[in-house]
């Protein structure tokens, strides 16, 4: 039975991040499939995270992992079938998780048939379904967003002849949103997997879907106009139904795709992200405050979404100069860890497998305003593989056990679609589930924890936050309320013991609660409220008067 | 630990906040209003610039300020610099004020530098003045880096100066510091210095604090101990620097806080000065500038009248500490006419030599010794200008070379009279 799509379910929500190629396979052929998500449904339900978030999967060439589709309305073959994945998505909902599927409107594969046909001639009917152009002088001020593989926007079609435009790989040609026929069969595709019970989409590379002369060919009116559109059908006939825009911008451009609450749901704040890692290292909370402070107000029944890691690099296009070198050199020194502007690491290699400082950017993670998402294996601390081209090196199997292939398949591990982590660090012997499920303090029981406080009150979902700014600039502090609820959240970025005067007077009478061990702290007075911290410690304290 | 009652609990708790740092930058200041703002800004602008990444503090140890000093250095917005410069700073920048005495004594203000230093850890601590108003962004660079990352714990800088400025430097320090410590820094005595923070660290532990000439000749026996210890120093090219108006009463203080150290210095350490001949150049980092600089006017009659007096008028002090030859040489000068006056390099080294042994055996009050140098050491200064009216600025530090030489070349003489005098 599909859930009942309540209004806002999103901004309470944590989201898990899965791709079902490198989930669990049930059929032994190497590559996830539904069938084998399914099977780990349970996992992901202890886990306590209240929705999945599955990357691409429908049929595609794979020549950019799923990201480049040739047919909207079905199931890749690797993945199983239709079929399969309305089990998957009742399993799912039996267990009150919701299922996010990703629609990758900008583009398709240039195997789509849409596009076979459009450049099988100039007068051909779908011909207007892409951006086509005699030259390859239009838009000449956009940027070349891969910038280590493509030299230009524009793709010279033998066949028709002319030239087509395309913002990321060359086969992946972008849709024509100026042809309402376009922006029509895309709704059409949206409506098949909403009838199907999805709770919504993550739409990919939304800023992109309109083009202008003499613009960026980002961010347009016109690009707006679209998602409106598209919303006001989401509302009419799929109402609770979510959408979450990939727009990584500036938060000031980011803002209209909100909109009046008309446009999306949910927008991934990418810019937060790199300043978390920045402010980590750097030991100071100015990143993060100063990206905070700049984060406008947005509409009430929108939500920011949070992330640490995910399937991509951590991109740092949205980051000064300055800053994007800092990273390089503190968290990808070895330039194969780089790819285009961004780092292509997961969490626990980027902290150098710190458990403390894992845990201190999930507790940030989770008490920042915004809905968190989890990329799959990072609950564990997965690690990567450096050495395997593109993306794929933070897109490997599972790891469920110590056993064959990580417990991941009972195929030849010659045939996984990619090797597992094997290193005696964070190799599937190491790092997997069985083990840390045995133990109570490993780091999948920890993030079990966390998600079980996080998910216990709404004020972190949908409360408000007010920094403070005590003198010493490694504690980044700020309080969370909603109603009657109030929360102080504190962060120890350093790598030290840190002591912090905080000036609470107006929360004088207040006891102080940690939530995790449900300490009592001493009450708030008139004197500042002193906390000595250990290094990486953070507190999440409720503020009750008794 | 001597911090442990030098630092207010106050202070101590802005330390606290601070936390760690890579660099600190102090300002001793003491009614600096009127100049501190720009200065605090080319700080600021030189930090962005030179050091976004790192963890920088700007320590101000106030000596008593009644002119809202501390208030312009705490309140100077960094974001002012950012908007003017166009370059960013990842980390929160902390200006700190302290007020260390009630009333102005320089070495409890570098004492006070240091303390922070030590306590917050820094990896290299940079001095600036509060009236260096020609101050510009590229200076820290230039001071912090060879500490920061070339492992040098002491770096001094070289300025451009005025063609007749620095005479006590020129004429005293240098040659004297040079010849005695085998090193060659042109600026033994700075208003703009960097230290490593293991020098920092060592010098506050130092026992100098317990002495009365602390208070006030801190910095040239910070410079000291780099020369005499194990310490790795080089020099910096800066490039000019003002120089307040100097009245009689401050070359007598300057006197005290420097030759007066400089003598006291001897005394502890003379395993090490006495085995040490001859002096080797130290790295000098960056590049010269021309010195274009027009000299200052100078009243030669004056200063020609000041010294006759003074040799006059000390004759019974100087028969204590002058040898009979040397005493007679410095009379014969102060006849001669101002036009024809002349004070010989060598005379002049002897001259030094015979006062620091006299100053080693405390013959008179040690106080007093130095005071007698003031008259001589104008009469030095009036050769200085007479001998280098017409020169440029190269002939001027060949006519400075040519001094230390004699300074060198008479240092077994300094060994046979601190031996010998009674």
């Amino acid at each position: 039975m599909p859930l009942e799509r309540q209004s806002g379910w999103y901004k309470d929500a944590i989201i898990y991040q899965i791709h079902v190629r490198t989930f669990n396979d049930s059929n032994g052929d190497g590559i996830g499939d539904f069938q084998g998500l399914a099977q780990r449904l349970d996992y992901v339900q202890e886990l306590g995270v209240s929705a999945i978030w599955l990357m691409p999967f429908f049929p595609s060439p794979l020549r950019d992992d799923g990201y480049d589709i040739s047919d909207y309305r079905s199931i890749h073959p690797n993945y199983g079938t239709l079929e399969d994945f309305k089990i998957f998505l009742e399993s799912a909902h039996d267990r009150g998780i919701r299922v996010i599927v990703e629609l990758v409107a900008n583009h398709t594969s240039d195997q789509h048939p849409w596009f076979l046909e459009s450049r099988s001639s100039q007068d051909n009917p779908k011909r207007g379904w892409y951006v086509w152009a005699d030259t390859d002088t239009k838009y000449r001020g956009t940027r070349i967003i891969f910038i280590d593989t493509e030299m230009s926007n524009w793709a010279w079609d033998p066949i028709s002849k002319s030239y087509y435009w395309h913002r990321f790989f060359s086969h992946q040609p972008d849709l024509n949103y100026d042809n309402p026929a376009v922006r029509e069969e895309m709704w059409n595709v949206m409506k098949f997997w909403l009838e199907l019970g999805v709770d919504g989409f993550r739409l990919d590379a939304v800023p992109y879907l309109i083009e202008r002369d003499g613009t960026s060919c980002e961010n347009l009116p016109e690009t707006h106009e679209v998602i409106r559109e598209l919303r006001k059908k989401v509302d009419e006939q799929f109402p609770g139904a979510m959408l979450l825009a990939e727009a990584n911008q500036w938060p000031a451009d980011l803002r209209p795709y909100f909109g009046n609450g008309d446009e999306f749901h949910m927008a991934f704040h990418f810019p937060l992200m790199p300043r978390m890692f920045m402010g980590l290292r750097l030991e100071d909370r100015k990143p993060i405050t100063e990206i905070m402070q700049q984060t406008p107000e947005i509409p009430a029944s929108c939500q920011w979404c949070l992330f640490l890691r995910n399937h991509d690099e951590l991109t740092l296009e949205m980051v000064t100069d300055i800053e994007r070198d800092y990273m390089y050199d503190i968290y990808a020194r070895d330039k194969t860890m780089r790819l285009n502007l961004g780092i292509r690491r997961r969490l626990a290699p980027l902290l150098d497998n710190d458990r403390r400082r894992i845990e201190l950017m999930n507790g940030m993670l989770m008490s920042l305003p915004g809905t968190p998402i989890i990329y799959y294996g990072d609950e564990i601390g997965m690690g990567d593989n450096i050495y395997l081209g593109d993306r794929n090196g933070v897109r490997t199997p599972m790891q469920w056990s110590g056993g064959w292939n990580g417990g991941f398949s009972i195929a030849d591990p010659e045939r996984l679609y990619s090797p597992p982590i094997l290193n005696p660090v964070y190799g599937y012997q190491a790092v997997n589930v069985l083990s840390q499920k045995r133990t109570e303090h490993s780091l999948l029981s920890w993030m079990k924890h966390l998600i079980q406080i996080r998910r216990s009150s709404a004020v972190f979902g949908s409360g408000s936050i007010e920094f403070l700014h005590p003198a010493n600039h490694r504690i980044l502090v700020y309080v969370r309320q909603l109603g009657k609820e109030t929360f102080l959240i504190v962060n120890n970025l350093s790598s030290a013991a840190q002591a912090v005067e905080l000036d609470l007077r107006r929360y004088k009478g207040n006891i102080l609660i940690e939530m995790f061990g449900k300490n009592v702290f001493p009450r708030v007075g008139d004197l500042p409220y002193l906390l000595t911290m250990g290094p990486y410690q953070f507190y999440w304290f409720r503020l009750r008067r008794i | 630990m001597a911090e442990e009652t030098l630092l207010t609990d106050d202070f101590l708790r802005q330390l606290i906040n601070v936390g760690e740092v890579d660099i600190l930058v102090g300002l001793p200041t003491h009614n600096n209003a009127k100049t501190i703002e720009p200065v605090i800004r080319t700080i600021q602008a030189g930090i962005l610039k030179c050091f976004p990444r790192e963890r920088v503090v700007i320590i101000n140890a106030d000596g008593g300020s009644v002119d809202g000093t501390p208030e312009r250095v705490t309140s100077a917005s960094i974001d002012d610099v950012w908007n003017a410069s166009k370059v960013y700073a990842l980390r929160t920048l902390h200006s700190v004020s302290t007020q260390y005495a009630p009333s102005p004594e320089p070495g409890a203000a570098l004492r006070t530098i240091l303390a922070a230093a030590d306590l917050l850890r820094a990896k290299a601590c940079v001095v600036v003045s509060p009236d260096s108003t020609t101050i510009e962004p590229d200076w820290l660079q230039r001071l912090v880096r060879p500490v920061y990352n070339d492992n040098f714990d002491m770096v001094s800088p070289i300025y451009r100066r005025q063609k007749f400025d620095g005479a006590l430097m020129r004429n005293l320090l240098y040659p004297m510091t040079r010849a005695i410590y085998g090193r060659r820094i042109l600026e033994p005595y700075a208003s703009e210095f960097a230290i490593s923070g293991r020098l920092a660290t060592d010098f506050l532990a130092n026992e100098i604090w317990n002495n009365d000439w602390s208070r006030t000749g801190a910095e040239i026996c910070l410079t000291i101990t780099a020369m005499a210890g194990k310490y790795r120093g080089c020099q910096a090219f800066l490039g000019t620097k003002a120089q307040p108006n100097r009245g009689a009463r401050d070359l007598l203080a300057a006197m005290r806080q420097t030759v007066g150290v400089l003598f006291s210095s001897l005394d502890n350490n003379f395993p090490i000065w006495s085995a040490i001949a001859g002096s080797e150049p130290v790295p000098t980092i960056g590049a010269q500038s021309e010195v274009v600089l027009e000299p200052a006017r100078v009243d030669r009659k004056r200063l020609k009248e000041m010294f006759a007096t003074g040799v006059a008028e000390l004759e019974p002090i100087f028969r204590s500490i002058l040898s009979p030859s040397t005493l007679s040489e410095l009379q014969r000068i102060a006849s001669l006419d101002v036009n024809d006056f002349n004070y010989p390099a060598d005379v002049w080294a002897k001259t030094v030599f015979e006062f620091a042994a006299s100053h080693h055996k405390s013959v008179i009050s040690r106080d007093h010794i130095v005071q007698a140098l003031v008259p001589l050491f104008r009469g030095r200064a009036l050769t200085f200008l007479l001998e280098n009216r017409e020169r440029s600025g190269e002939d001027i530090e060949k006519s400075v070379e040519s001094l230390c030489g004699e300074f060198e070349r008479l240092k077994p003489y300094l060994l046979e009279v601190w031996a010998d005098r009674k």
